[in-house]
């Protein structure tokens, strides 16, 4: 069957949408053993990642095993993971709005 | 695996035979040309269009492709008052033994003169090359490197963790592995400081990627904007691991400075000076790989580039929209990681199985199609 999403590294908290995706929809993801299974929060699209766990505020979030931002408040399983939840430090960029639900 | 290369005087082992062809400014760039027109089979032609000052960083790049393990022999073509003197020239790139000539338009009189005197040599050089010495090299033998360009959201989920797993199997092997553009890495610091295998090497890449992100900041010149978040990119930290992944999960052994050869095996970062180029966009990525002695280059695209470079490219695409669009020039076809048919892993396995291939002479695309941009 064809994955609709990809895990890309084993230590990562999110994964990513390989095609537009929908609220409600289940995705399976699996990497080296490790699976999450997933009911989507909301619509998430192509290149957008969701949350394979709920992410504590302040918690960083994984991307390719790497630290890619800190979740700015609490993120459950399923949820849309962007700006609007999500900053990295670099660059000052913590408060700025990008006019994404931010 | 023993691949059959070719040995040069200097103990490097070459995947392919020819015979290059400098021009040391652009005064003598015409000249060269119609020498490698007479001449096109198995020769490239290369230099440095800003040779009228004589500056080290150029200087060195062109050496040190003279000295590339592809070449069999080389010949310089100067006009005969520029900083980058051909003679010099020369004799630089004969440092590693092979045979090299240089001619002067000034000294042999003009376009007719050059041409003549340029084509006997040439003859010679290609005869020579003809009877080089034959040798095997395996997989802990070569030198890779990996460029990315016009990229898009396909490179950081397929193309470049594609050929970040190609990476780790060469190293696996005891290969040398390579990547760039350290102001692509803006925020992967302490992730590579973590990775290095020395605290000194850790320090070094810190302190190369803080100096790219103050000049990014002086320049008024940001790898990340408003598209790049439309696009799903959370932040500069996650575009860069995108273009880290071409680097896998490897240790790194350190920076490779001033088209300076890898002194061990496994995974470097070349740092390149402002200034040292010779060319532009990505072909100058690969050829600077190529001045560090890398065999052949993976180049993952994601828009679509059909640029090459000296050494041979294997192009990696994982836009299903670009790759029909362009599969005339393209080695690997990623698409099937975006339509979720196979892994990341599994499409690493056949890229590394293609570097192979292509070191035991199978022609790449950009070879075929002779993308030798320089």
């Amino acid at each position: 069957m064809r994955s609709r999403a990809i895990l890309l590294h084993a230590a990562d908290n999110v994964a990513t949408a390989l095609v537009d995706l929908k609220q409600g929809e289940e995705l399976h993801v699996e990497l080296d053993n490790v699976a999450a299974d997933v009911v989507l929060q909301e619509d998430i699209p192509f290149a957008h990642k969701y949350a394979l766990r709920d992410i504590a505020q302040g918690e960083q979030v994984l991307k390719y095993g790497m630290p890619i931002g800190k979740a700015m408040r609490d993120i459950r399983a399923g949820e849309w993971v962007h700006v609007h939840n999500c900053r990295s430090d670099h660059w000052g960029f913590h408060n700025e709005t990008y006019g994404l639900k931010a | 695996m023993a691949i059959l290369g070719y040995l040069r005087p200097d103990g490097q082992i070459g995947i392919r035979n020819r015979v290059a062809i400098v021009y040391t400014t652009h005064c003598s760039l015409a000249v060269a040309q119609k020498i490698q027109n007479l001449f096109p089979e198995n020769t490239q032609l290369f230099g440095y269009p800003g040779g009228c000052a004589l500056r080290e960083a150029p200087l060195s790049k062109i050496v040190a492709l003279g000295q590339h393990s592809s070449y069999a022999g080389a010949l310089v073509v100067g006009l005969g008052c520029e900083g980058t003197e051909a003679r010099m020239v020369a004799e630089k790139i004969g440092e590693s033994g092979k045979p090299v000539e240089a001619i002067k338009i000034n000294e042999c009189g003009g376009d007719i003169e050059t041409i003549k005197q340029g084509s006997r040599i040439m003859v010679k050089l290609l005869q020579h090359a003809s009877v080089a010495e034959r040798a095997e090299l395996t997989p802990a033998d070569l030198i890779v490197g990996t460029e990315c360009g016009g990229s898009d959201a396909t490179s950081g989920l397929a193309s470049n963790p594609i050929t970040g797993v190609a990476g780790e199997l060469l190293v696996e092997a005891g290969g040398t592995y390579i990547i760039e553009e350290i102001s692509e890495l803006l925020g992967c610091g302490d992730v590579l400081a973590a990775r290095a295998v020395t605290a000194e090497v850790g320090e070094e890449i810190k302190t190369l990627i803080a100096a790219a992100e103050r000049a990014s900041f002086e320049h008024g010149r940001f790898s990340w904007g408003y598209g790049n978040i439309l696009g799903g990119l959370t932040s500069i930290d996650e575009k860069s691991a995108g273009c880290l992944a071409k680097g896998g999960n490897l240790p790194l052994q350190g920076i490779l400075h001033k088209f300076e050869r890898p002194p061990r095996k496994g995974f470097w970062i070349e740092s390149r000076e402002p200034g040292s180029g010779t060319f532009h966009g990505d072909p100058e990525g690969i050829n600077g790989f190529a001045a560090c002695g890398a065999h052949l280059a993976m180049f993952t695209t994601g828009c679509g580039s059909t640029t090459g470079g000296l050494i041979p490219v294997i192009k990696v695409i994982a836009n299903t929209g670009r790759m029909q669009l362009i599969a005339d020039n393209a080695d690997l076809d990623a698409t099937p990681v975006i339509r979720g048919e196979k892994t990341i892993r599994q499409m690493g396995e056949e890229l590394y199985q293609e570097i192979l291939a292509v070191a035991a002479g199978k022609l790449t695309k950009s070879e075929i199609y002779q993308h030798y941009e320089a």
